[in-house]
């Protein structure tokens, strides 16, 4: 493998997880964008989705087991979409739409609380084993000189495009998307011209989670094993990429995902393992001390 | 306030007793169980509890182990964490009942609690923390049964290069008191017979892409990738390594001891040249061992590769506690010090000044089939 051909590899490498980081930092970002909360169980609502798809596969396999592979996946996806979609709709209404008038710290303090309970909720349901992800799709692979493409690869880029250039034609050309933006400009007018607000920041939660859900399919296909504990650590780095892209701007999600799974993949392949999450938090640390709003500034700078 | 106060407390104390499931008044003698139980290993912890109640149950069954006293295990969670684990440490010594502790899985783990032990003079056996370390502070009261690190390296390296014929070698850890310590003595013992290190990286517990890692190691062109740390990340490194169709083979650690790892790698993955070091001789080989498998099984189903750690450090608590014969901490670890051998289900302990465990066995597995199969047993 010439170096060209390792960077290139190692570009692909950084493409794919950080399109799972992007797709997550979606819900971060959204969520921050309209009622500046910074959703902590979101990560576990990623966790969940992946047991969801888990569940819908292994309930595919025996309701239906000569099912077409990509109608198996689609099948999965939606199953995880829609059930994380609802879990989101079920946490707003139950644990941060009551407090909404209170302190911005206790709707932290409990969105800390949501996150504590549904990753034990799903270790006494799942157990606390690592469960296996059984594949939907055999291996396939593409060789471009000595880089090599996997189905898998080309399925997460596909998907992740296609949901963030839904999400984008949501958020600018239907009603909804302008109800969210008036919203977030400033919730109280919003109220005023007629704009149900708590539909609107319901619709918000339902949407981010939906996008968990789906990145959470993707995660436990690619890898091959799910944990009730995996939702820290992605949530984490996703929250990193909505931060780094600018919070409550959703450009600067996706940007943000891209960026950072890029420098974790150059950091292993340049530096080391264990250097690169020095190097991407590094990163993150210069890029807001340069723009603190960061790369691409926060929608809150829209507010007077 | 005084009377309310006396009521209150014989409240307590009769919800105590219920709780406990002894209505006779049988004062409790408590020995400490500390592992895992919840968080990333609270599946490898849960097998380690249940090897430590097995001891107690049949303990019990056999007879009176302490007269006077009902022997209870009080089980704790260390989740993993070396600071939780001296918390769970603490509330154990200060509760006199407690008099001796069977603890922790990760070596992170016991080493910062042994000398909350050690401070209290409390007996503390521990299952199958391996690194050499924690034997070499110089607490008196800290026994171990199982073989350290420093056997351990060194046996895969020989492994590696005689067996395995092994050239270059890319080496890879958890970073942990556990995988740094075990890569670092592997390191040291196949560079002195003279392999090649082409490079030595840490990956982080709980991280599942190693794609851009091995993607890496690919290029380096290694015949041999080593691997420090638990099955849960090894898993995936096994898989990721087949899926890059990497052609060297993979050598681990007693981290990867788990009937888990093979499922989760999925069987092609896991049947590509893979072998795993052992703590120990194959369990099911061993004759004084069939027992406590069968028991094990009829009881739990799954064996875990550290419940059978977990049985004997408890049972030579017990035994410790039985030759006391009396509820007092000194006593116990007095009774423990004077125990010449221990025979029990892995073989006849001996422990040395360190309190290490002479049964210095270090077995090699491979996969096969989805299965783990015996290659051989080294040292002893």
């Amino acid at each position: 493998m010439t170096p060209g051909d390792f960077f290139f590899q190692q570009l692909l490498n950084g493409l794919t997880i950080g399109s799972i980081y992007a797709l997550i930092a979606l819900g971060y970002t959204m969520v921050y964008g309209i009622i500046q909360l910074i959703n902590f169980a979101h990560g576990e609502i990623f966790m969940v989705g992946a047991y969801l798809g888990l569940a819908a596969i292994l309930l595919i396999g025996k309701v239906h087991p000569g099912l077409n592979p990509t109608a198996g996946l689609l099948l999965t996806l939606l199953a995880a979409a829609v059930g994380g979609g609802f879990l989101g709709l079920v946490i707003e209404r139950v644990a941060y739409r009551p407090l909404r008038q209170g302190p911005k710290l206790s709707v932290l303090i409990t969105a800390i609380g949501v996150s504590f309970f549904l990753q034990n909720a799903v270790m006494l349901v799942f157990g606390a084993q690592d469960r296996y992800v059984p594949p939907l799709l055999q291996v396939h692979r593409w060789q471009i000189g000595s880089v090599t493409v996997t189905l898998m690869q080309v399925i997460i880029l596909a998907v992740s495009i296609g949901l963030m250039a839904g999400l984008q034609r949501i958020v600018y050309r239907t009603g909804l998307g302008r109800a969210m933006r008036a919203t977030a400009q400033d919730p109280l007018a919003a109220r005023l011209m007629g704009i149900s607000v708590d539909r609107v920041i319901a619709a918000t939660f339902c949407i981010g989670s939906a996008l968990a859900g789906v990145g959470g399919v993707l995660f436990g296909l690619t890898y091959s094993t799910i944990n009730f504990h995996d939702g820290y650590l992605i949530g984490l780095k996703a929250f990193t990429a909505a931060v780094l892209g600018g919070i409550g701007n959703i450009p600067g999600a996706m940007l943000g995902g891209l960026l950072l799974g890029f420098l974790e993949a150059f950091g292993a392949a340049y530096l080391s393992t264990q250097w690169k999450n020095v190097v991407a938090f590094t990163v993150l640390v210069l890029v807001l001390l340069l723009r603190p709003r960061g790369l691409l500034g926060e929608r809150v700078a829209e507010r007077a | 306030m005084r009377i309310r106060a006396g009521v209150l407390f014989l409240a307590g104390a009769a919800a105590a007793s219920l709780l406990a499931g002894c209505g006779k008044g049988t004062p409790a003698a408590q020995i400490g169980f500390v592992g895992p139980l919840t968080g990333d290993q609270a599946a490898t912890g849960l097998d380690m509890l249940h090897g430590a109640q097995l001891a107690l149950e049949q303990a019990r069954a056999a007879g009176e182990i302490l007269p006077g006293y009902r022997v209870e295990l009080v089980a704790l969670d260390d989740s993993h964490s070396p600071a939780q684990a001296v918390s769970a440490a603490k509330r154990l010594t200060s509760n006199t009942d407690v008099i001796a502790v069977v603890g922790h899985l990760n070596s992170s783990c016991t080493k910062p609690a042994s000398a909350v032990y050690s401070e209290a003079r409390m007996l503390h056996v521990n299952p199958v923390s391996s690194n050499p370390e924690i034997s070499r502070q110089g607490f008196d009261n800290f026994f171990r049964v199982c073989p350290t690190d420093d056997l351990q390296g060194p046996a895969g390296a020989r492994f590696a290069l005689t067996r395995l014929k092994a050239k270059r070698i890319f080496v890879i850890d958890d970073v942990t008191t556990y995988g740094r310590g075990l890569a670092n003595e592997f390191i040291r013992s196949a560079q002195v017979q003279g392999a090649e290190i082409v490079g030595h990286e840490g990956i982080t517990q709980g991280e599942k892409d190693f794609i851009p890692l091995l993607t890496k190691v690919k290029v380096l062109g290694p015949d041999l990738i080593y691997f420090a740390g638990m099955y849960p990340e090894a898993a995936l490194l096994i898989k990721q390594r087949f899926e890059l169709q990497i052609p060297a083979k993979f050598l681990g650690g007693d981290g990867l001891f788990e009937p888990t790892l093979i499922n989760l790698a999925g069987p092609q993955a896991a049947d590509s040249e893979v072998y795993i070091t052992t703590l120990g001789g194959d369990i099911r080989g061993l004759p004084t061992a069939r027992d406590f498998v069968r028991d094990f099984e009829a009881k739990y189903g799954h064996l875990g590769a550290y419940s059978s750690y977990a049985y004997e450090a408890t049972r030579l608590v017990l035994e410790a506690v039985r030759r006391a014969g009396k509820k007092d901490r000194a006593a116990v670890l007095n009774a423990m010090k004077q125990m010449k051998s221990y025979s029990g289900i892995l073989g006849i302990h001996t422990f040395d000044s360190r309190g290490d465990t002479t049964i210095r066995t270090i077995g090699i597995y491979t996969i096969k089939d989805g299965k783990f199969q015996f290659v051989e047993a080294v040292g002893g």
